[in-house]
């Protein structure tokens, strides 16, 4: 009896809470987001408020959403936010991911015809429309906002499993070093490469990946091929993290938003690279099109280096600073406890908070343009092979105000989450707040570039 | 939101063998399972948190002591925290007020 009127307890102070946090921050980022309505990647000149302000006002309501996280120390409440909170069962649940594995098999086919067969018109294209606006904007937007569904609709991972299996198989022995590679290939190619644009080259693109995905599935075994190597599978499960319900052996367990950040679920210092990483890519997909892009990589090519080198350099360039930033809070973050956990303990439990932030930054990338091209993406699912010219959504003005909203929600979110895991990691109270001195340091910093891109004009990238 | 009665809750200590400690080895180690802390303050804390079913009397009273001293740190942050944010707030106001 005790107990249920501590959760009780519990729960009026985690609304009261939630509701203090809601306020204040309202009252931080009110008068931004009134004045920031306008910010539409169109209509951004009539912006009101000058773009430094906003992003200011950004890095202020999450250095603020640290000082109120400092008033929730209480362990049990701190504690309670993670954690599933209830499991559901799901009947006939080997039908239905073998139904959803179908279904994944059967869009990749029409992907695959669509590409070589379709139209030239990108947005009339069935491969190019349902790839970018209904696989990497929606899906991935679902990943996050309800739960990882991938590994049932995996077409790849469906046909690795159709496929007769060889007697010997291989155990992967390079961690998730490949897969934070492999990510930062896949991003370079959509940046560079024309896959947006030339549905036959998306489709050979589609079609060379899966036979790598295939062949790897079939010669490490699918759990080890998709749960370790894959840097799709592996993108799309982390964003899982954030959502409200996962998959367990258990059933489908539901939890807060973002209460899957707090648990100790990467593996090593490889897994946590492979988060920082996924966070570069989100920012750098921005970074490229912005105004002093375009004007540095002019310098740099003026310079004697070769254009096809400068994407490239980068991206890893920027993956390094990223991480080496990361490394440093961690080392930082020993000192100001004071702790003496290792730093490797440090960057494995802080890192999976940053995945909201990366959440929040496709958001507000992303949100805008699926909705603005749903009637393309209704139409490629009904008639793949149609070459009617599609409407467009026109999205109002305050459009512009949810990718403002969605960095900073995500910022808030990576904030609490780090807050309650330095609660179970370390014994004191003050030590769990000091720990967090560098890492909201970092993530102060993170939101000031992330939104600095968000409200910068959009411009095509130069050499292309 | 008070929290004086409410450090007694589900804790997740990294395990021992994830502590790094300098050559000349650390400032305190717990006694009941041998983790690394700077000061005895936080070995007090630690073993209220992780360790409380074996505790006699005399570490007891040093986790209750060591938990005083932090509420009272606590506090102090938390009135510091309070003013960095009413400034953050009206600075902010007042830079809009000029700006727009
Ligand atoms: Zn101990």
């Amino acid at each position: 009896m005790d107990r249920h009127r501590g959760v009780v307890r519990w729960t009026v102070r985690a609304c009261a809470l939630v509701a203090w946090a809601l306020a204040a921050l309202g009252t931080a980022v009110g008068p931004a987001l009134a004045h920031g309505g306008s910010l539409g990647r169109a209509a951004r000149d009539s912006l009101s408020v000058p773009a430094w302000l906003i992003v200011a006002t950004g890095g202020a309501a999450v250095g603020a959403s640290f000082l109120l996280a400092s008033f929730g120390t209480d362990r049990a409440f701190v504690a309670g936010l993670h954690g599933p909170r209830r499991y559901l069962r799901l009947p006939g649940r080997r039908w239905l991911s073998r139904l959803a594995g179908g279904l994944g098999v059967v869009v990749l086919a029409v992907v695959v015809v669509a590409g070589f067969l379709g139209s030239t018109d990108p947005l009339s294209n069935g491969a190019i429309v349902i790839v970018w606006v209904g696989w990497w904007a929606g899906f991935t937007m679902s990943t996050y906002l309800v739960g990882n569904a991938w590994p049932a609709l995996n077409p790849f991972r469906a046909v690795a499993r159709a496929l007769p299996s060889p007697d010997r198989r291989y155990r992967w022995r390079w961690g998730a070093w490949p897969a934070a590679a492999g990510l930062l290939a896949l991003v370079w190619l959509e940046v560079v490469g024309p896959l947006a644009e030339e549905p036959r080259t998306l489709a050979v693109t589609v079609l060379a990946y899966g036979v790598v995905t295939v062949a790897g599935a079939l010669v490490y075994g699918p759990d080890q091929w998709f749960g370790t190597v894959d840097p799709v599978s592996r993108v799309l499960r982390m964003y899982g993290r954030v959502a409200p319900l996962e998959s367990t052996g258990d059933g489908l367990a539901l939890r807060f938003p973002g209460g899957g950040l707090t648990a100790d679920v990467l593996d090593g210092r490889d897994d946590a690279a492979f988060v920082v990483t996924l966070l570069w890519a989100t920012t750098y997909d921005g970074l490229v099109t912005t105004p002093l892009w375009r004007k540095v990589a002019r310098v740099v090519v003026n310079g004697g280096v070769p254009p096809v080198a400068v994407y490239p350099a980068a991206l890893v360039a920027g993956a390094g600073v990223f991480w080496g930033l990361y490394l440093l809070a961690a080392r930082l973050a020993r000192r100001t406890a004071p702790t003496y956990v290792d730093v490797a303990t440090l960057v494995r439990r802080f890192a999976p908070p940053l995945l909201a932030v990366a959440a929040g930054y496709h958001l507000a990338h992303f949100l805008g343009y699926f909705v603005a091209l749903l009637p393309p993406l209704a139409l490629a699912v009904t008639t793949p092979l149609a070459t009617v010219e599609p409407a467009v959504v026109v999205l109002p003005g305050w459009f512009g105000t949810v990718a403002v909203a969605g960095v900073l929600v995500g910022h808030v979110l990576a904030v609490l989450a780090a807050h309650a895991t330095a609660f179970e990691v370390f014994p004191g109270r003050m030590q769990a707040i000091r720990s967090q001195y560098p890492f909201v340091a970092v993530m102060v910093l993170y939101t000031v570039v992330s939104l600095w891109i968000v409200t910068r004009p959009e411009v095509a990238p130069p050499y292309l | 939101m008070s929290d004086n009665h409410a450090e007694h809750g589900p804790t997740d200590p990294p395990p021992p063998d994830s502590y790094e400690v300098p050559p000349e080895g650390a400032a305190e180690t717990c006694p009941d399972c041998g983790r690394p802390f700077h000061d005895a303050e936080l070995v007090a804390l630690h073993r209220g948190l992780a360790h409380e079913a074996v505790l006699d009397d005399e570490a007891r009273e040093r986790v209750a002591a060591a938990r005083e001293v932090e509420s009272r740190r606590l506090r102090l942050f938390r009135l510091k925290a309070i003013a960095a944010l009413v400034v953050l707030y009206f600075g902010l106001l007042m830079v809009y007020a000029v700006v727009t």
